[in-house]
């Protein structure tokens, strides 16, 4: 599926996303992780990725095979690798604690397998997550 | 996202339904922000009906716990669904958060 860079999509992604688990009868708690991780890696293109105010078409190709959840995501935005943002320390105490930053951490703990690759000017994102893990 | 809140004695209750994601999140903030005063010092946020959140609500969550504990408050949530609770303990938040499985155990919390 294709998504502009605009934050209204998140929208439409959700919906999109509940035709997919229906059809491939995804238990509730998969879909949410789903829905979560995706709304990270988007909002995170659309807020960060392009320069310009230009509209963007973003990839989105997800698909189910052999119990295995596999997930890319394609932007045409500057050369950004996400899961070399640095992890918040999520023992600190409140007082220490930031106050962002969790995004990028959810998908990595929640996916099995993430990984970037820069091709042709665009960022490919791809991740994996068996159906039987445990997030 | 929608939230109702209910005062009674000296214990605000918000409940918050719905998503709190990228889009409803500015929202909750501002609202939630509001209602943390030093009049409010106890305070449950009530997530029974809370279907989703992301890390947007969750910056948000953050947001409060630290004016709550400004105002020398306590904040305590209760009734969170299973997933979201699952996103709690990823992103540390069981440890810095007082959680309840209800509200009548939130209320005898403070």
């Amino acid at each position: 599926m294709h998504l502009s860079n605009s934050i209204d999509e998140l929208q439409s992604l959700s919906a999109k996303l509940e035709q997919f688990g229906e059809k491939q009868h995804l238990a509730p708690e998969m879909m949410f992780n789903l829905n979560l991780v995706l709304e990270e890696i988007l909002t995170n293109i659309i807020f960060y990725a392009y320069d310009d105010s230009n509209a963007h078409a973003i990839e989105l190709n997800i698909a189910l095979e052999n119990e295995n959840i596999e997930i890319e995501i394609i932007d045409d935005g500057k050369p950004f690798n996400p899961l070399e943002r640095p992890e918040p320390d999520v023992n600190q105490s409140l007082e220490a604690r930031q106050i962002g930053g969790l995004g990028i951490f959810l998908v990595k703990k929640i996916m099995d397998k993430a990984d970037y690759l820069r091709r042709a000017n665009k960022n490919i994102l791809t991740l994996k997550k068996n159906l039987n893990t445990k997030s | 996202m929608e939230i109702v809140t209910t005062k009674s004695n000296d214990v605000l209750s918000i409940a918050v339904s719905g998503r709190l994601d990228t889009i409803t999140a500015p929202e909750f903030e501002k609202k939630i922000l509001e209602l943390v005063t030093p009049e409010n010092q106890k305070i449950i946020l009530n997530c029974a009906d809370l279907s989703y959140i992301s890390s947007s609500g969750l910056r948000v969550i953050l947001m409060t716990l630290k004016k709550v504990k400004a105002n020398n408050g306590k904040l305590i949530i209760c009734s969170l669904q299973e997933s979201i609770k699952e996103v709690f303990n990823i992103c540390g938040f069981t440890s810095l958060l007082t959680i309840t499985d209800n509200c009548e155990s939130a209320l005898s919390s403070f």
